[in-house]
């Protein structure tokens, strides 16, 4: 299972982006990823979340790759529901710990 | 898709002014309240205007009126109330931070331009600190501002961010994106968008220079300076003096900020580069103050207030805040005025000509797509 998850907008307009394999993670990563999936019924979510312009926001791109499924949401700091929230949260702090200088 | 939050919607504006003209007190305050929330309302200052006379209930000109919430690191807005106007100074921060800044800000549009908070109407000025978890970010909902703690839960050599109440303009930013909501409401999205985020960079600096009593000569035109820690190469996150090169560093690049038409960037990103293009009237602004030299605030700060409130529209592009603006200061200080003159010479210095025809930035982003370059875009 892979997920990308994309960051942009924000007050400085700047894009970060994250790839992940699940088979490649460490096992106790993994799991957490899985089960915030599950939690937030990723694959009933509606694929467009963001309806709403929020002046210097974040816009959040999540797509998730299984074996046999593929969908994608597109949502914001204001407009995420719940049970998809803890999900973002977990994303963007492991982008944010796979931050390194570009090449 | 667009889906419409305001569940007030339903009751047209005209309809709620008749309640305010001719209802019960009890409804006239229900109907105006409702009015002032309703997304509705948002660039009909026109009807505003004429509704003013009616309004009671909300603060005294000139009195402020503040409240900061805490996310306690969550998500739900706007959290709880633990600062309220005239309350003791807190132990957090960033609370006394969104307290002082709000106020600040507040003082600048109410001393200077007569302005009574961000609708003109004494509407409470509401922030929400520590949202969110290592949430490098600022913003403007719709009805308050939101502030991240920045990179505070990492380890100091790990941190890019400090918490984003530390800079006063960016606290001057997002309140105004309030006040250019309840005014020309510009479209967040291309050009219109990109003079939103301009407008916005515009009084936050001005609020940090009236809070430093700077001239304009002694001002650093940086937009949020103390924003990062010293693990990044930058002063801030843009420079209206020289967009472009207010960082440059190996994690987060380089200011992609152009400061000349010439230098417009096409893309789809960021609803259009609203945070990229608006280096250019950002400039435009920071030549006429450097040109008319004092207080920034005092004249330009007054053309761009003046036009803002009286003359930009919701799809009001780069050309047209040109020509609006040397209007504004036509009628200000008089036709071919040294303060007339220096709005010219702000536009000239980014490529943009009185009554001249710049590019609106529209074509050009759907051909940049497919990796063609316009050069005659009218």
């Amino acid at each position: 299972m892979r997920i990308y998850f994309e960051r942009s907008g924000g007050i400085m307009g700047l894009k970060s982006s994250l790839t992940l394999d699940l088979d490649e993670l460490p096992p106790a990563q993994a799991g957490t990823l899985r089960l915030l999936l599950d939690e937030s019924h990723f694959f009933t979510l509606k694929e467009d979340l963001s309806t709403r312009s929020v002046h210097d926001g974040f816009q959040y791109i999540v797509t998730v790759e299984t074996e046999t499924d593929t969908h994608t949401v597109h949502t914001s700091d204001t407009t995420a529901p719940d049970e998809l929230r803890p999900l973002l949260q977990e994303l963007h702090q492991i982008a944010r710990s796979q931050r390194k200088p570009k090449v | 898709m667009h889906t419409h939050h305001s569940k007030l919607c339903i009751t047209p504006p005209h309809m709620l002014q008749e309640i305010v003209r001719n209802g019960s007190a009890t409804q006239r305050d229900l109907a105006l309240r409702t009015l002032i929330t309703s997304e509705q309302m948002r660039g009909q200052r026109r009807i505003m205007k004429s509704m003013s006379a009616f309004i009671t209930t909300i603060a005294p000109a000139g009195t402020k009126d503040r409240a900061i919430y805490d996310a306690k690191n969550g998500s739900t807005l706007p959290g709880t109330l633990v600062r309220s106007e005239g309350d003791l100074v807190s132990s957090d921060l960033a609370v006394n931070e969104a307290y002082d800044g709000s106020g600040v800000t507040y003082d600048l549009y109410f001393d200077i331009y007569g302005r009574n908070s961000i609708n003109n109407n004494g509407l409470k000025l509401e922030s929400t600190v520590h949202y969110q978890k290592g949430y490098d970010n600022a913003f403007w909902d719709g009805k308050q501002m939101v502030y991240g703690d920045g990179d505070e839960d990492l380890p100091p050599a790990e941190r890019l961010f400090n918490r984003f109440t530390i800079a006063l303009d960016v606290i001057g930013h997002e309140l105004t994106h309030g006040v250019t909501q309840y005014e020309a409401n510009l479209a967040y999205w291309d050009q219109s968008g990109a003079l939103n985020e301009s407008l916005s960079d515009v009084f936050g600096s001005l609020v940090k220079q009236y809070q430093r009593k700077q001239s304009a000569n002694q001002a650093d035109w940086i937009i949020g300076e103390g924003l990062f820690t010293p693990n990044i190469n930058g002063i801030g996150i843009r420079s209206m003096k020289a967009p472009g090169t207010a960082y440059d560093d190996p994690i987060l690049g380089k200011d992609p900020q152009p400061g000349h038409m010439r230098d417009y960037v096409r893309t789809v990103e960021d609803n259009g580069g609203v945070h990229i293009n608006s280096g250019i009237p950002n400039h435009a602004f920071y030549v006429t103050a450097l040109e008319l030299g004092g207080y920034a605030w005092e004249k330009a700060g007054r053309i761009w207030y003046k036009a803002l409130t009286d003359k930009f529209q919701e799809r009001s592009t780069f050309q047209h805040a040109c020509d609006l603006t040397y209007e504004t200061a036509g009628e200000l200080y008089g036709a071919n005025s040294l303060e007339q003159q220096a709005v010219k010479k702000g536009w000239d210095a980014v490529g943009i000509t009185v009554g001249g025809d710049a590019p609106t930035g529209c074509l050009s982003t759907i051909l940049g797509i497919f990796g063609i370059k316009a050069t005659a875009e009218k």
